[in-house]
């Protein structure tokens, strides 16, 4: 049976009023066999060092708080197994994102941009309560039902070099959300949506490296979702143009 | 510039779709007959006049040719834009961009010029 | 050009936070990205560079594209001028080039026809999209045939 073993946990830190810049700092941690990163960076805030900032809730993958680099790719640490890793293993904030302290990440940008897709059902005329239940299928639910999946997490924004290098870019969370809803039959809002995908860093920023859907843990495919949206959104285009703009929502 | 490529930006996808599709089916024969091949002395018909004539004078020829030369132009334009983002070159994307889009739709005026002449 | 970094203000908020910020930090797998403390290599480097090459793969669409109209144009001014062409063509920089390009090319098909499947949706209307294995398959084998047949015709050993 496997022992308890030491490893050494080198994390970044950065607090605002003493560092200039980020810096790492060692910690020696005897991790468990069946320990997540997570549990090493609790054991390190419990017993070693106090003041090391970082987020985390759920402790089972499905509340997204807990997104850091480690060994430089983006991972839930709640969900990674230290046995996956050497003798040394180095814990990051996420990439791209700025570093309001250690571990912690500012969201914020992330937030605005979530809104700015409009992440919910739009309608361009509100059913009335006698008309009764909107039905929808199984096989409509299928569509959309995938890109639904997402815990926000952030880890697809730290694996994307197009987030790295366009400051607009809506990022792939927040495409793949209002795909999501494009998709979804009780939606009415597709053609607002598909003005803001069109907009500057908008989904053809998206240059389809990939990296978001193989870092995502919930196998969202946000890159499956951008392309298809760019596909839907040229026929929506070209119809667009040639069909006459109603009020309100379209 | 950038204002106007975002504009046109979903024809640009559309034609860097098709660009990559075709250029990826058509050009490594082309590269392979044309370019190694024939002249190696391997596929001496690929360097006939009269051979390779007959087949491009072709109606279905000029059609492929055109093909061909144009879709993958935008397919390159577009490719070689976003690399130049991915090592940043945000800042200067508009002229960039503008220079790539703009040899592809000369290329592509050539094409059209080049096959109807034929 | 400088070396992948992110932008200062990547994921920048219109609403800054009370306190002062460090940057933000390029994607670990991108090259020319900071070293890792401990020497690990993350994943992303392989994948991203591979992004890389199919992006670069643009540079031969458009390249051979334009000896391929630099071609027909040839054809179109008589035998002379093809003649020409053809002894350029020659030149063992211009037979490496378009060898590279062959390769280059293919691999970048491949791995087009190996993403492409993710891009389509699911279904369009009663109609499913088919399972990944039969679309890469089947758009793979069409390269192959179309390469083989496109190489026969223009070798003259066909048509």
């Amino acid at each position: 049976m496997a022992e308890t073993q030491t490893k050494t946990i080198v994390v970044t830190r950065f607090d605002p009023d003493r560092d200039e810049a980020p810096r790492q700092q060692r910690y020696e941690v005897p991790v468990e066999p069946d320990w997540k990163i997570l549990d090493a960076l609790n054991y390190i805030k419990d017993e070693v060092d106090p003041t090391l900032s970082h987020r985390w809730s759920c402790r089972m993958a499905v509340c997204g708080s807990c997104g850091m680099n480690v060994n430089g790719e983006p991972k839930l640490t709640c969900k990674d197994p230290v046995t996956g890793y050497g003798d040394v293993i180095e814990v990051a904030p996420l990439a791209n994102f700025p570093v309001i302290r250690d571990l912690v990440t500012e969201m914020e940008g992330f937030m605005e941009r979530l809104q700015k897709v409009k992440p919910f059902i739009l309608r361009a005329k509100e059913l009335a309560v006698e008309a009764g239940p909107t039905r929808q299928s199984p096989a409509e639910l299928d569509d959309y039902r995938q890109f639904s999946m997402c815990i926000n997490c952030m880890l697809c924004y730290a694996a994307c070099p197009v987030v790295a290098n366009e400051p607009d870019f809506l990022g792939p969370a927040a495409i793949a959300l209002g795909h999501r809803y494009n998709l979804d039959t009780r939606d009415q809002g597709q053609g607002e949506r598909n003005e803001i995908f069109r907009d500057d860093g908008g989904i053809f920023s998206c240059s389809f490296a990939n990296e978001c859907s193989r870092v995502c843990p919930k196998h969202v495919d946000p890159a499956g979702a951008i392309q298809q949206a760019k596909l839907r959104n040229v026929i929506d285009w070209v119809t667009g143009l040639v069909r006459r703009r109603e009020e309100g929502v379209r | 510039m950038r204002r106007m490529l975002l504009v046109l930006e979903p024809v640009i996808w559309l034609l860097f779709s098709a660009g990559m599709m075709v250029g990826g089916l058509l050009l490594p024969a082309w590269a392979l007959v044309m370019g190694v091949a024939g002249p190696l002395g391997i596929a001496p018909a690929a360097t006939s006049y009269d051979h390779v004539y007959a087949l491009a004078s072709h109606p279905l020829g000029r059609l492929v040719l055109l093909a061909a030369i144009a879709l993958p132009l935008w397919g390159g334009a577009h490719h070689l834009r976003h690399v130049w983002l991915d090592f940043g070159g945000l800042r200067s994307d508009g002229l960039v961009g503008t220079l790539c889009y703009g040899v592809a739709l000369l290329g592509s005026l050539a094409a059209i010029v080049a096959v109807a002449r034929l | 050009m400088s070396h992948a970094r992110p932008r200062v203000d990547a994921m920048k908020s219109a609403r800054p936070g009370p306190t002062r910020t460090a940057p933000p930090r390029p994607p670990d797998g991108f090259p020319g990205a900071r070293a890792s403390a401990v020497g690990a290599v993350p994943p992303g480097r392989e994948k991203l560079r591979s992004y890389l090459a199919f992006g670069f793969g643009g540079f031969f669409l458009m390249s051979v594209s334009l000896l391929v109209l630099r071609a027909v144009w040839a054809l179109g001014n008589g035998e002379a001028a093809w003649s020409r062409v053809q002894a350029s063509l020659q030149n063992p920089i211009y037979v490496i080039f378009h060898a590279l390009a062959f390769v280059w090319l293919s691999w970048f098909v491949l791995r087009l026809f190996r993403l492409f499947p993710a891009t389509q949706p699911r279904r369009i209307g009663p109609l499913r999209r088919p399972p990944d294995a039969v679309l890469v398959g089947g758009l793979s084998a069409a390269f192959v045939g179309v390469t083989l047949a496109l190489a026969a015709i223009l070798s003259g050993a066909l048509g």
